[in-house]
Parts: structure tokens; C-alpha cells; sequence
């Protein structure tokens, strides 16, 4: 922003290099701007003195997400902290996935990335029931998908683990975050954004279920904020939601949204891009 | 005096039937002056009114009367004094202008009624002069060229008004084209300004018009080469500071004028050498004085605003060793603390400004450094640090001047609340903040060891964590750095990416 009159010296153990700096600024320097306007609009005699109402002033600065990738800006400070804690919080160092809540990033690390669990898993019960407190254990993926839909009443259509499947991406998108938008299902963050009323465009696609398609979402977008808007329907309202979840004329809007506790596996969003490799 | 006082009085009579009409013109005008300065075109002429003239800019004459007012100028000898009243009068017309110095001989008459026997003639002779002066065509000012070598001969004389005239007439014609503004160096217009001043000093009338004339010189595109070194060796710095005292009476016109000369010399690579004549001081006494006058006087933030950037220039050049005996009392601090306060949301412009200047203050100043804590004015600084406009990068800038110098002040900071704050600046959007406050950061928690504790406390590591991951690889390593060395060691609690990652 402003022109340096020293150099500041190079350290290279450091990182730091904090110097106090001097700064001349010449004539013409940006900084003087709005000043020397001032200084001729009285000249010019059109000084006044009461005309502080329709001058600009200076704004509270924003604050954004410092996760690379990810562009989100907020105003206020508990808005970017929800956003920390429900996307970037608990995030997988192999794969980059972030998960919803510690627990299921230890189970998601144990099943993808374990090579220990893998071959445990082929003579014993390894995986473990996703709802918090049942404890159970199964032999495959699919026994424990058979047993969350029995008995814990998740939608038959929640994708588990589904495998990762190539999906059209949003013509708004930024190339940066079309990694993100064919992991399709990112309800953790989707569900609650809808809660807190904020309707960014680009994230339209994202939570949405993936055989929702783009212009559905669009429409279908407003309704189910609305429907969403009575807070944590959304398991009651998943439930009931399992005979229409096929079906190309979805009736109750509500009907794509799954609890923000599940979201698990290849449906997780990727935290960050992979472009830059593992960190270390 | 008469200029803010008359403005003063503009806008009240106005204010009842068109305020939004002027607001409307100001926001207008502002705009134009804005691109103007872009294009490094910015220029300004001022109009000198006649003490019985109304503001109001009719005309009422056309071309016509200025052609038979000619013809009757050259033919009689009784009514010239009238007739030439009236021209001055029908010069107001910007068509009127062009038909004037269309005419054969109308400068050569004009001339000669400027340099005549007849000094009411001469009056009325020269504020013709000064409306063509103010046109807005750019091919009218070098038309007056035959009466510049006049105008600056009078410069000398005693009249008041006259002078006056003169001085705003000369001010008018320079920025218009650059062959006038040779002419009038070639004819010496800095030794006769300085020689005006000197003996009108005591005439703040006349040294309001000096500064203005010379301000209009040292805005020229060519000034540092030719203008400004000429100017530095004559006794104009000298004048131009001792003005900086303003008469109760008079008003602050004169001082603004002056003040804003030495702005246009101290941000020229010669400024170096006002220090010697004592400005930082004049000038850093001046706003000292400003600051802790209580209640912001009417158009007090028109010299506040010169005064600052000279301070800010002239702390550049002066050395570390000599700057107290040049700033004098460290009460300085104080005024640049109340500016940034009075005017943050009235003209942030200035309060950036003044951020600026307390930035040099305070960079190679351990006394000034000290000062902000001795005033209690670090918090008051901090609650800055969250406006944007580059408002709060100076503040940060400005602490980091004081963490660098000592430890200690670096202990008080954090018994102030820094470290809650530097919580709030690490999340925000612009990269400059948020290096800085990792800078900041770094100076504190080596400051000593209940520093990394406070932080962890204010669950600041998350904060360090999330900016591991940015993309930009500057804040990252810093991150890191005081994540693994500082942070990390010392709090086994904190859960981590990394932590969970092992796990």
C-alpha cells in the first residue's frame, strides 16, 4: 500500500522481519487523496462545514476463512467461527475430508486410511454403528447401512459410502472449488447455512441431494429454507421422507435433508484443495 | 477571515431553500476534483468578491456590453472610472471573456488603465484582470500575459485590496498553461513574493494571498526541479513558518495557506532541509495545540490537515538522534490520538492521516513509544484496529512500533488486552492484518512466557491453525513457526489437526 523508504533486512531463520518503517509519501500518494479534494472544494468555495452525514465511514473489517480454497467471508465473528467449527474443524489430514464431528473423523480414519483395521476387519466386527451411543459393531459397510436404516431410521438413500461418482458441476463454480462440488453431499454445512438464512449462490449445489437437479435446486432452494427454517426438523422430517426420495416431483421440500450428524464417508466435503499435497 | 466567514454566511442563507440542491452540487464537484486528481490535474482558482457583491454568480450583462464598453474605454476621458467598473462587472461571463481578448487592443488598453495616473482606474483595472483570471477557458490566461510584469511590480506596493488582487490574479493565471508560468519565474514571481510577505507580514490578508499564490506555484508538475529548490533558498520557509501562529482575530486562513506550502515542499525529496529552519517543531507545536484545544473550532480540520503532512514528511527525514529536540514535547502523541478519535467517522481521511504520522513518531522513538502507554492511549488504539480503509493496518503498525521497542511495553500491551484483539485481527480478511498481527503476535510471546499462556486461554490456537492452511505462504510460515516453537510445546491440551491426525 505504501511505498517503503527503507528495505527491510532479510533473516532467514526467522520468519519474522518486522521492522518500524518510515514512511514519505510523495505528493500524489493515494493516501492524500480525499485530502486534496478537500483542500480544493474549499478553494473552491464549496467548503462546509456540516456535511459529515453523507461521507463514507470507515466499516468494521472482515473477516474470512484463512482455509485455502475456501473464499468465505463473514462480518461477524460468530458466523465465521460456526463456519471454522462445522467445515474445518475436524478434517482429515490424508484425504482432506472434513468431518462433522470428532468421532466420526476417528471412524473415518480408522476405515480409509488404517491399514491395521482393514485386516482386523476381515475376521472381526469393525465397523461401527455411526449414531453416537449404540455402540454396535458390524462386519461390512453395508450390514452397518442396513442396520442405521432399520433401526435408527436413516433414509435408505443417505449415501454412506457410496463410491465417488463424477457429477456436473455448477456453470457458476470457480475451478477451485469444483473438487468440492462433486463431493457432492455436504449437508453438515448445508443444512445449517439454510438455518442461519444465508443464501450464498454458490452454494446452491452443495446442499442439495445429488439427484436433485440444478434447476430443482435453484427452485427448490427457497422452499426448503423455509421448510428448514423451524431448526432441527430435519431428522423427523428425513424419516418421513423415505418413500419420496426417489420420486421426480418431491412434495414436501424438507424431504432431501438429512440429519447434520450423519454425513459420512465419500459424501463428506473436502475441506481443502488437494492442490498443494499433504501438508508435511 | 473573510473567507470562511463569508462561506460560513453562504451556507446559512442557503441552507433554508436549496441545502439538498448544494449537496447535490458539492457531491458533483467533488466527484469532477477527484478525477481531476487522478488525471494530475487538479487545479483551483479563487474568485476575490467586492465587499458589496452578493454571492450570487448572475450576470447580467453579455458580449454585446463588453464590446461597447471597449469602444467607450478608448473614446472618453470622464466616465472611464464607471465604464471600466462595469467591464469588470460583465467579465464575469465566461463568453464574455473570450469576446474580450478577441477584441484588437483590449489587453493594450487594459494595460494601460493598470499602469495609468488614475488609481481608482488601476482599481478596477486589475479586478478585471482578476475575473479574466478566473475564467474557466484555458486560452484567456496567456492573453493576459502583457500585464503580468505589472502585476508583479505592484506586489511591492501598500495597498491593501490592490495587492490582494493582484496576488489572487497571479495565483489564477499559473496553473493554466505552462508558458505563463515560465514567464512569470523568468520575472521573478518567487523573489517578489518573498519580498511581499516580508513586508506585509503583519497583513494577514495579504499573507493569505501570498501562501495561496505560492501553493499554486509549488502544485505545478515541474515544481521539484525548477520551483522548489529556488523557493527553499529564499526567505519563504522562514515566513511561511512564522505564520504558523494563528492571529485569534484573523482566523485560520492565513495559516492554512501557508501551512499547505510547506506540505507541497516537505513531501519534495529537498523537504530535508525545512528541518534545519525548525518546521517539525513549529508545526508539531501548532498541532499539539490544536489537539488539546477542547471542541473542534469551525474549519479547524483545513489546517489539521497540511500540519499532519508535514509532521508525517518531516519525521522521515529527521534523525533518530535529533528527533526529540525537533518534536519537542511528546505531548504530541496525545493531539495525533485525539485527531484520530475527533475525526474517524466525520473525515476518515484525516484520521488515516493521522495514523500515519503517528506511525513515523513512534518508529525509531522509544520516548514516543513509551508515551502512548504513559497517556493511556494504547486503548483507544486498539478499538481502531477493527475499522477497515487502511485504518487499521497503520494502528497495528503503530503497536508493533511500540512491542519492538521493549519487552516491557510489550507486557503492558498484553495487560491491556492486546492479545483479545490480535484474536479478532488474525480472522480478517486482509492479508497486510493479518502478517501483522502474526508479527505482533511473535514480539509478544517472546516477551515472556505467561503471554503463550494468555493466548491459549483466549483459545487462540485454533486461530493459528486455521491460518496454517491459507494459501498464502508468508502468514503460513509464520503460523507455523509460532504454532510448533511457541505453542504447541507448551500446551498439550489444545486439540489439533494434527494432534487428531496422529491419534
Amino acid at each position: 500500500m505504501i511505498s517503503l523508504t527503507e528495505t527491510t533486512e532479510e533473516q532467514s531463520e526467522l520468519p519474522f522481519n518486522f521492522v518500524p518503517q518510515l514512511f514519505h509519501l510523495h505528493k500524489d500518494h493515494d493516501l492524500f487523496e480525499d485530502g486534496d479534494v478537500h483542500r480544493h472544494m474549499y478553494l473552491q468555495d464549496l467548503y462546509c462545514v456540516s456535511e459529515a452525514e453523507d461521507k463514507s465511514t470507515p466499516s468494521i473489517s472482515q473477516f474470512a476463512c484463512h482455509i485455502s480454497g475456501c473464499s468465505a467471508v463473514f462480518s461477524v465473528l460468530e458466523e465465521y467461527e460456526h463456519h471454522y467449527n462445522s467445515l474445518h474443524r475436524h478434517v482429515c489430514c490424508s484425504c482432506r475430508r472434513s468431518l462433522p464431528s470428532a468421532r466420526l473423523l476417528d471412524v473415518h480414519i480408522q476405515e480409509w486410511h488404517d491399514s491395521l483395521f482393514t485386516i482386523l476387519a476381515q475376521t472381526q466386527d469393525m465397523y461401527q454403528c455411526l449414531v453416537e451411543g449404540c455402540g454396535q459393531k458390524f462386519r461390512t459397510n453395508k450390514d452397518r447401512k442396513d442396520h442405521l436404516v432399520m433401526i435408527h431410521k436413516y433414509p435408505p438413500d443417505f449415501r454412506f459410502d457410496k463410491p465417488k461418482k463424477d457429477r456436473r458441476t455448477h456453470e457458476t463454480k470457480k475451478p477451485q472449488q469444483i473438487e468440492t462440488a462433486m463431493e457432492v453431499v455436504d449437508d453438515t454445512c448445508g443444512s445449517e447455512r439454510v438455518h442461519d438464512g444465508l443464501s450464498d449462490q454458490q452454494e446452491l449445489g452443495e446442499s442439495m441431494e445429488t439427484h436433485v437437479s440444478e434447476e430443482e435446486a435453484a427452485q427448490n432452494y427457497a422452499a426448503a429454507a423455509a421448510a428448514a427454517a423451524g431448526g432441527d426438523a430435519g431428522l423427523s422430517a428425513a424419516l418421513h421422507s423415505n418413500k419420496h426420495a426417489n420420486s421426480e416431483m418431491p412434495k414436501p421440500q424438507y424431504s432431501y435433508r438429512v440429519p447434520t450428524t450423519v454425513c459420512f464417508g465419500h459424501g463428506s466435503v473436502r475441506g481443502f484443495r488437494g492442490r498443494r499435497g499433504r501438508r508435511k | 477571515m473573510w473567507r470562511l466567514n463569508r462561506v460560513r454566511y453562504k451556507n446559512v442563507g442557503q441552507s433554508s431553500k436549496s441545502s439538498e440542491e448544494l449537496r447535490l452540487k458539492r457531491r458533483e464537484q467533488e466527484k469532477a476534483l477527484r478525477q481531476a486528481r487522478r488525471d494530475k490535474q487538479l487545479v483551483s482558482k479563487r474568485l476575490l468578491l467586492n465587499e458589496d457583491e452578493e454571492v450570487t454568480m448572475e450576470t447580467t450583462s453579455g458580449e454585446q456590453d463588453v464590446v461597447s464598453l471597449l469602444y467607450k474605454l478608448q473614446q472618453s476621458g470622464s466616465e472611464r472610472e464607471t465604464h471600466l467598473k462595469d467591464l469588470s462587472k460583465a467579465l464575469r461571463d465566461p463568453s464574455a471573456q473570450l469576446t474580450f481578448i478577441k477584441q484588437e487592443n483590449s489587453m493594450h488598453l487594459l494595460v494601460s488603465l493598470l499602469t495609468g495616473s488614475n488609481t481608482q482606474c488601476r482599481l478596477h483595472a486589475v479586478r478585471c484582470l482578476h475575473e479574466l483570471s478566473h475564467s474557466i477557458h484555458t486560452n484567456v490566461a496567456p492573453a493576459c500575459l502583457p500585464a503580468t510584469p505589472y502585476l508583479l511590480t505592484y506586489l511591492s506596493g501598500q495597498s491593501t485590496k490592490f495587492t490582494e488582487l493582484c496576488l489572487y490574479t497571479l495565483g489564477n493565471l499559473i496553473p493554466d498553461s505552462d508558458v505563463v508560468k515560465e514567464k512569470l519565474l523568468a520575472q521573478g514571481i518567487i523573489p517578489a513574493l518573498a519580498s511581499c510577505m516580508e513586508n506585509q507580514r503583519h497583513n494577514l490578508a495579504v499573507v493569505e494571498a501570498v501562501g495561496f499564490t505560492l501553493s499554486q506555484l509549488l502544485q505545478a508538475k515541474d515544481a521539484a526541479e525548477k520551483i522548489i529548490p529556488t523557493v527553499l533558498t529564499s526567505c519563504l520557509p522562514s515566513q511561511l513558518l512564522s505564520v504558523l501562529t494563528p492571529d485569534p482575530k484573523f482566523g485560520l486562513a492565513p495559516a492554512i495557506e501557508c501551512a499547505w506550502c510547506l506540505h507541497y515542499l516537505a513531501c519534495s525529496k529537498d523537504g530535508r532541509e525545512l528541518l534545519a529552519q525548525g518546521a517539525l517543531l513549529q508545526c508539531s507545536s501548532l498541532l499539539s495545540s490544536l489537539g488539546g484545544a477542547e471542541g473542534s473550532k469551525e474549519g479547524m480540520e483545513l489546517l489539521v490537515c497540511p500540519l499532519l503532512r508535514c509532521v508525517g514528511n518531516l519525521l522521515s527525514f529527521c534523525p533518530v538522534n535529533s528527533l526529540s529536540s525537533q518534536v519537542g514535547d511528546v505531548r504530541l502523541v496525545v493531539a495525533l490520538c485525539a485527531f484520530l478519535q475527533a475525526y474517524l467517522h466525520t473525515q476518515p481521511a484525516l484520521a488515516r492521516e493521522s495514523a500515519w504520522v503517528l506511525n513515523n513518531l513512534t518508529a525509531h522513538s522509544g520516548e514516543f513509544c513509551s508515551a502512548l502507554l504513559t497517556f493511556n492511549l494504547v486503548p483507544g488504539l486498539m478499538q481502531l484496529l477493527l475499522f477497515s480503509q487502511g485504518i487499521n493496518t497503520m494502528i497495528l503498525r503503530i503497536l508493533a512500533n511500540v512491542a519492538h521497542k521493549k519487552k516491557e511495553l510489550s507486557v503492558q500491551m498484553v495487560h491491556l488486552g492486546l492479545l483479545s484483539t490480535l484474536c479478532s485481527t488474525l480472522k480478517m480478511a486482509d492479508q497486510e492484518m493479518v502478517t501483522l498481527s502474526l508479527e505482533v503476535l511473535f514480539m509478544l510471546v517472546v516477551s515472556g512466557p505467561q503471554v503463550v499462556d494468555e493466548f491459549v486461554r483466549l483459545n487462540g490456537v485454533p486461530l493459528l491453525e486455521a491460518i496454517q492452511y491459507n494459501s498464502e505462504g508468508e502468514m503460513r510460515q509464520r503460523a507455523v513457526y509460532l504454532l510448533e516453537r511457541h505453542l504447541l510445546s507448551d500446551s498439550s491440551s489444545a486439540c489439533t489437526v494434527d494432534n487428531v491426525s496422529s491419534s
